[in-house]
């Protein structure tokens, strides 16, 4: 299953974004509506997705996402609309018959079994010949860096390497489609970055069509090829991780990927227009003493204040900002010879002119 | 498969088996039985009127409950202290002690009222023991008494206080009690305001559970008590045997069943395995506002306070503050009640080897005649291979429909599962006696009673309950997300439910099975009714030979059943324990 993307991780073009109804599309949601009892988990969800595309369902709890996981998997059935999968309907495909491998929050080894035996559990029931399995867990655990670790019960395996197993196993059988459950919640930070490299190189080496789900914006800024992020049960926004960040649609997305500073009283000169609202990102803001006058200052709009705080957080250096009523998140990069503020400095603020982006309310 | 599909989408499905055999056996009855109570067609209340306008029988009925308020209170006095040190004991220690507890409660009840009367007897130990050392010349009135009756009451509901206390002990975190004392509460302060509220949902449980049983009881009073120790049971039991008047037995089991309600219904029983409902938690802020608005309480605060402060430091870290004197304590408190509990059992092993002709302690000479006699008797052999044939069918069927049952509500809302538990588990937690009249009446309007299958029917209700408890909590610990796993690796609906659910919660369906088991093996009560005389069980003709003579024959057959506990000890460890860590170790 290896397809025409795999090595092209970078992230995808945006004429790229908007081709969603090519040949390669390979999942496909179709005005998908979920109830529970009187609770609309998903709303007319609708999305494809393409063959060997590493797509990230982003939001926060209760917003839908894991919802509309399970609906893929087959696990529960929509309200309404249907799910496509290679242009078939799925909708009366049970879950074991159809041809994923998914990796479930906390991993869902089965305790009873080794991980070999455990790894060798999805060919089995695909009917593979016992020298067959063998010889393709051998390979897997290698890939994995689990070679030693065959006999051992999941127990006896830290938390990187069960996830390490999980994944394999989701992988071994070659489903074209690869689902992710939150994959890297129950690991701590520096194992979650190095699980983050080893997940996207697995999927540089399989070109599985991947879909993960994640409440944490790092995970899918770094993993994906595209991010749906979710609210309430309804998309609201599909994008490259780039685009989301540089160009977000409206107030949930611009402060739920990184930090935001919304523009109500100071900055937009004339005023936003109605029912949107100005912002910029910390890092766009430029500080500087009062003195200096900043380069390009024709396409630059500044303001005046004070510090108000200051936090040093190793290659960053952040401010809190007083203009008048507002304060303002301003990050920069420390760098030599430049000059430091303290709280109650007086100092002045710029952006240029572009960087100021209009969200919906 | 499509059956398959069926029930997971209404899983309520897998409980219909179990529930017909409970409403046919023993819910239509109950309702035919309440409305006989009623005087149905007339409906009229002269039967209760007539129950209660007799003297006699409305003592019978208060004595029926002083004897079990008082029995309850005995075993939560003694039971409360003993989990409270099992739990704090070490870990060996504390396992060890939790199976010595556990051990009698899975000896057969008719064996430990069997020991006590060798034990109380007029010819037994003690007397003899008494009389032999020339410290008094006639034999001590200890049987045939009330006070015969609180010990042989005390000793079989013990294990049941014992156990859900100690269940519930072991779960509160001991970091709260440790919190508490590093915020300058003295230890006796700590455990009356932390550890004491938390425990309160296993006091209400073992509480509400003994009560409830100790209202059915009916063999220990009658074997241990004299003939004023009448319970209401005894009193439902002599009057199916002598008048056969329905009306009145139901007026009677009736009110037995509304006593049992209303404590049900007041203090709850959740034996389900789940938390404890916050709303269900405030009913006990009472107690607490009582005890802390005392003013007692105040003038030793006012003086303590001083001192505590600076005192919470060291004595964190110091095992408890009295040192050893308490620790010695409570080991020799803890050691009295395991006597009690294990040591008229194996006094009866021992004695079941007697030479003579009587049972003596120590044995003067060492046989096996008792062995022999039972085991060369047709009667003895008979009954015990009804037994076990019954047993068998009992635990089959009950594990079967139990399972299904339990399965299935797993898969339900909580709100579901719990009221459909409690249905399922009204034939253990309503009396012994009603539950066995109520089941005896609709036996007889169907012919059953008598037969093989009617006994099977009868024990089934109760066993069924027991596999429904015990697989429940398994599954409470199974997480789902490893059957979709399996589905996802495409492994069909039976293929999951073989290879995956089925070897993870075998631990519980063989504790179950082995449950069931024992229900089966050790009925005496709702048996002897269903029997009518026409089927021996090995606890039926125990039973008879009982009330007609001190046969040593009974001590040989209780030594061999005392023994058996701890070949189902030794299958549970090996099924149960040994599976549990790993599967605890992957939730984490």
């Amino acid at each position: 299953m290896v397809n025409a993307h795999t090595g092209n991780l970078a992230p995808a073009s945006a004429e790229r974004a908007c081709a969603d109804e090519s040949p390669l599309a390979q999942i496909e949601f179709r005005k998908v509506t979920k109830m529970y009892g009187g609770v609309v988990a998903l709303r007319d969800f609708s999305l494809t997705v393409r063959k060997g595309e590493f797509l990230t369902i982003l939001g926060p709890s209760g917003s839908g996402k894991t919802t509309a996981l399970m609906i893929l998997a087959g696990f529960e059935a929509p309200s309404s609309g249907d799910v496509l999968i290679a242009q078939n309907s799925v909708a009366a495909v049970p879950s074991f018959r159809r041809d994923q491998g998914i990796v479930f929050q906390s991993y869902a080894l089965f305790p009873h079994m080794t991980v070999r035996q455990n790894l060798e559990f999805p060919l089995e029931m695909r009917g593979m010949k016992a020298s067959d399995r063998l010889a393709k867990v051998d390979r897997m655990l290698e890939r994995v860096h689990l070679k030693d670790f065959g006999l051992r019960m999941p127990s006896q395996l830290s938390g990187g390497q069960q996830q390490r197993v999980a994944l394999a196993r989701a992988l071994i059988a070659d489903s074209p489609i690869l689902l992710l459950d939150e994959p890297l919640g129950a690991l701590d930070r520096n194992l979650r970055e190095q699980m983050q490299s080893e997940i996207k190189q697995l999927h540089r080496e399989f070109g599985k069509t991947t879909i993960c789900v994640t409440h944490d914006q790092e995970e899918a800024l770094t993993l994906s090829d595209r991010i749906v992020v979710m609210r309430a049960g309804r998309i609201e926004q599909v994008d490259t991780p780039e685009a989301l960040y540089d160009r977000p649609t409206s107030r949930f997305v611009a402060n739920f990927l990184g930090e935001a500073n919304i523009l109500s009283q100071v900055g937009f000169e004339g005023g936003a227009p109605a029912g949107k609202i100005a912002m910029i990102r910390p890092e766009r803001i430029a500080i500087s003493s009062l003195a200096s006058r900043p380069v390009d200052a024709e396409n630059r709009q500044s303001v005046t204040g004070h510090v108000e705080e200051m936090t040093y957080a190793g290659p960053l250096r952040k401010y809190h900002v007083r203009v008048r009523d507002e304060v303002l998140v301003v990050r920069e990069h420390v760098a030599a010879g430049q000059p430091v503020f303290q709280p109650g400095d007086q100092i002045q603020l710029s952006w240029l002119r572009s960087d100021i982006r209009l969200l919906a309310e | 498969m499509d059956i398959l599909r069926n029930v997971s989408r209404n899983p309520l499905g897998l409980t219909v088996p179990a529930l017909t055999i409970l409403i046919a056996v023993f819910g239509i009855p109950t309702i035919f039985f309440f409305f006989a109570s009623l005087n149905a067609p007339e409906y009229s209340l002269s039967n209760y009127e007539a129950f209660l306008s007799r003297g006699a029988n409305v003592r019978i009925l208060f004595q029926t409950i002083e004897i079990s308020v008082i029995a309850t209170l005995l075993c939560l006095a003694i039971g409360y202290p003993t989990a409270y040190l099992i739990t704090a004991a070490p870990k060996r220690a504390r396992v060890a002690l939790t199976v010595l507890v556990f051990l009698p409660w899975l000896t057969s009840g008719l064996v430990r009222t069997y020991a006590w009367i060798v034990l109380l007897g007029d010819n037994g130990l003690i007397n003899r023991t008494l009389i032999d050392l020339g410290l008094i010349s006639s034999p001590l009135p200890l049987i045939y008494n009330r006070l015969a009756v609180y010990i042989g009451m005390v000793h079989i509901m013990l294990p049941v206080m014992i156990l859900p206390l100690l269940s519930v002990m072991q779960g509160i975190d001991k970091s709260l009690v440790a919190a508490a004392r590093s915020m300058g509460a003295r230890p006796f302060t700590a455990f009356w305001r932390v550890f004491l509220p938390l425990s309160l949902p296993g006091v209400r449980s073992g509480t509400v559970l003994v009560f409830v049983i100790c209202l059915g009881f009916y063999i220990t009073p009658q074997a241990l008590g004299g003939l004023r120790d009448v319970m209401l049971s005894t009193f439902i039991a002599n009057q199916i045997e002598t008048s056969f008047s329905i009306g009145v037995i139901a007026a009677a089991a009736f009110m037995l069943l509304a006593i049992a309600a209303i404590v049900l219904s007041v203090l709850g029983l959740d034996m389900s395995g789940e938390r404890v409902r916050p709303d269900r938690f405030h009913e006990e802020h009472w107690a607490r506002r009582v005890f802390r608005s005392s003013i007692v309480t105040r003038g030793m605060k006012a003086v303590a306070d001083k001192f505590r402060a600076a005192r919470w430091t060291r004595q964190l870290y110091q095992r408890t503050g009295a040192g050893n004197s308490s620790a010695l304590a409570g080991s020799v408190f803890l050691a009295l009640v395991m006597t009690f509990l294990l040591l008229p059992g194996m006094l009866d092993v021992v004695m079941s080897f007697s030479g003579g002709a009587y049972l003596e302690f120590p044995p003067s000479t060492l046989s096996l005649q008792w062995y022999r006699s039972f085991l060369g008797d047709p009667s003895w052999t008979g009954a015990l291979w009804t037994s076990v044939q019954v047993g068998l069918i009992v635990a089959a069927l009950s594990t079967i429909v139990g399972t299904l049952a339990a399965y299935g509500l797993s898969r339900t809302t909580p709100r579901i599962r719990s009221s459909f538990t409690m249905c399922l588990m009204a034939p253990i937690t309503f009396p012994a006696i009603v539950v066995g009249v109520a089941i005896y009446f609709g036996m007889a309007k169907i012919g059953l009673v008598g037969t093989v299958s009617g006994i099977v029917l009868t024990q089934s209700v109760g066993a069924t309950a027991y596999a429904v408890v015990i697989v429940s909590a398994t599954l409470a610990t199974f997480d789902r997300r490893l059957e979709r796993a399996a589905l996802s690796m495409q492994a069909s609906p039976i293929q999951t439910l073989v290879r995956v659910t089925m070897p993870l919660i075998r631990p519980g369906i063989i504790g179950g099975a082995l449950f069931a088991f024992i229900h089966s093996f050790d009925e005496v009560v709702q048996t002897s009714l269903v029997s009518g005389f026409a089927i021996r069980t090995l606890p039926l003709k125990m039973w008879e030979n009982m009330r007609n003579e001190l046969d040593p024959t009974i001590a040989a057959i209780g030594s061999l059943l005392t023994l058996l506990p701890i070949l189902w000890l030794v299958a549970l460890y090996v099924t149960w324990w040994r599976v549990r860590p790993k599967v605890q170790a992957m939730a984490q």
